[in-house]
């Protein structure tokens, strides 16, 4: 018994260790149980893509500049929400081993799960950059919002998850009715269509859903070298931080208690 | 064994209250269509008003027949479940209820639990690359490290998690009957280091049926009755005691 260790002061001390720690097993359990490995992660998106662009480009003749890259960044950035959130509608299910018998907080669990879908985003972005040199355009100044529009984009998607994932302990079917809401939001996001086009029609809608403009200033910022829209990128926050604090006393309220009622 | 007055574990006033009932609405749809019936619910006291301190360094047994609480005071003791609203809990230290196989995900393998297991126990990685080899010597599963835990038979598992138990040392450590885990020759081999070491020092919290072990082991001991604490103090009388109502 020379080599065990005792863990007094040890506890805070690898709180990061361990979220990326499962961060990374979620993620290679994700992606590297099937032989195409990674590729799962890029073949996604590429293959929405292609699909809107046949649809929207060649068949509707949506007249968008550079839609294919339009396109893919729009969908990289709800494939984070989508995978999120149907995703972690189960996370206390799924991960209960992680907290039943033991007292890590539910919060790490969030994160690292958070985490390791945006390990994805990341190799995503990638192929995006490289898209959009492809497609004649590049990157510029503006790059620096990045961490800003990330972090909205961060913060709505665990938020609302956490919500979510309360919910499911009281009501099962939230995993269905969230399916509809997803495809509800999917349609009013500027995904397809020019943002423009709604801020016409229902402007208010660009307000009242977070991901619009989430998507409409990750365009700005990484695609058309701009500053973000500003009004947006405020709100965006308010909104983030509303489903976070909204998500952690469900937490609290209702997470707690996930033990006996799983 | 040396008791030094520091508190490990401290209930004051802690009860756990089930509510269930027999037509439990799990989903929106099932409540929608009845809407108009009202959910009768049901409360099951498992514990009841339990107050006890336990001081570092203690071995503490827990008896009692089936569905006598015990289970779920230790699930309470352990942070698992939260219990009713006027109780309160103080706990120095981190604690871990090892239960046969539990704290496992199937889907990752030996190599994978081991780390989020320590991990969660407050160790870092550098020190779990080190007490690793141990683990696995001590399970017996060196040949099994990369293999996914749903494919071990229930034995390996039990013995992966008591060998965790053991190299990850929490402050508090439950043990709901784990000493019915693997094969005689593994049995024997985790009793010994129980009575080597391990227990020694540490705050150890024992379910058991068997009160032989109990009585071995354990200088104070718990006795639970229809979810209530009827004794608290010295094994040989808890153990009397539970002969005479079973």
């Amino acid at each position: 018994m020379s080599n065990s260790i005792s863990n007094k002061d040890l506890k805070k001390s690898n709180r990061l260790e361990r979220i990326w720690l499962l961060a990374k097993i979620e993620f290679k359990l994700r992606y590297y149980e099937n032989k195409l490995g990674l590729l799962w992660a890029l073949i996604k998106p590429l293959v929405q893509m292609a699909i809107y662009y046949v649809a929207f480009a060649i068949i509707l003749q949506v007249s968008v500049p550079n839609y294919a890259v339009y396109l893919f960044i729009g969908l990289i950035v709800w494939g984070v929400f989508t995978e999120s959130t149907s995703g972690m509608i189960v996370v206390l299910k799924t991960k209960k081993y992680l907290y039943e018998y033991s007292n890590m907080s539910k919060l790490d669990i969030y994160i690292s799960s958070q985490l390791s879908i945006i390990i994805g985003f990341m190799f995503n972005l990638v192929v995006f950059v490289i898209a959009l040199y492809i497609d004649g355009m590049s990157l510029g100044i503006n790059t620096l919002w990045f961490p800003l529009v990330f972090l909205n984009l961060f913060l709505f998607s665990i938020g609302t998850s956490m919500i979510l994932s309360n919910l499911f302990l009281i009501a099962k079917d939230i995993k269905q009715i969230w399916g509809l809401v997803i495809m509800f939001l999917f349609w009013i996001s500027p995904l397809l269509y020019h943002y423009e086009r709604i801020a016409e029609t229902l402007p208010i809608l660009n307000y009242m859903n977070p991901l619009a403009g989430i998507i409409i200033n990750f365009r700005q910022t990484l695609m058309y070298n701009l500053p973000p829209d500003l009004k947006l990128l405020a709100l965006n926050f308010v909104h983030g931080i509303v489903v976070v604090l909204i998500g952690m006393i469900m937490v609290k309220k209702i997470g707690s208690r996930a033990s006996e009622i799983l | 064994m040396s008791l030094t007055k520091e508190i490990a574990l401290s209930l004051k006033n802690i009860s756990k209250t089930f509510r269930f009932s027999d037509k439990t609405f799990h989903s929106l749809q099932e409540r929608l269509f009845n809407i108009h019936k009202k959910n009768k619910k049901q409360h099951l006291k498992a514990v009841k008003t339990v107050n006890l301190d336990i001081y570092k360094g203690e071995c503490i047994g827990i008896i009692g027949r089936n569905g006598s609480g015990k289970s779920t005071l230790t699930k309470i003791m352990s942070g698992a479940y939260v219990p009713d609203k006027e109780g309160n809990i103080i706990k120095n230290g981190t604690s871990l209820l090892l239960n046969l196989g539990v704290g496992f995900s199937h889907e990752l393998t030996a190599r994978e639990n081991i780390y989020v297991n320590g991990s969660t126990l407050g160790l870092r990685v550098k020190q779990i690359d080190e007490i690793f080899n141990d683990i696995i010597k001590f399970a017996e599963l060196e040949d099994f490290v990369d293999t996914k835990i749903k494919y071990y038979s229930s034995g390996m598992i039990q013995r992966l998690s008591f060998s965790i138990a053991i190299y990850a040392k929490a402050d508090i450590i439950f043990l709901d009957e784990v000493f019915a885990v693997g094969d005689e020759k593994f049995r024997n081999k985790a009793t010994k280091v129980l009575e080597e070491n391990w227990i020694k020092g540490r705050t150890a919290i024992i379910v058991s049926h068997s009160t032989s072990l109990i009585e071995q082991y354990c200088n104070r001991t718990i006795l639970m009755h229809k979810g209530e604490m009827v004794y608290f103090g010295e094994t040989k009388i808890a153990i009397e005691k539970y002969r005479a109502i079973s």
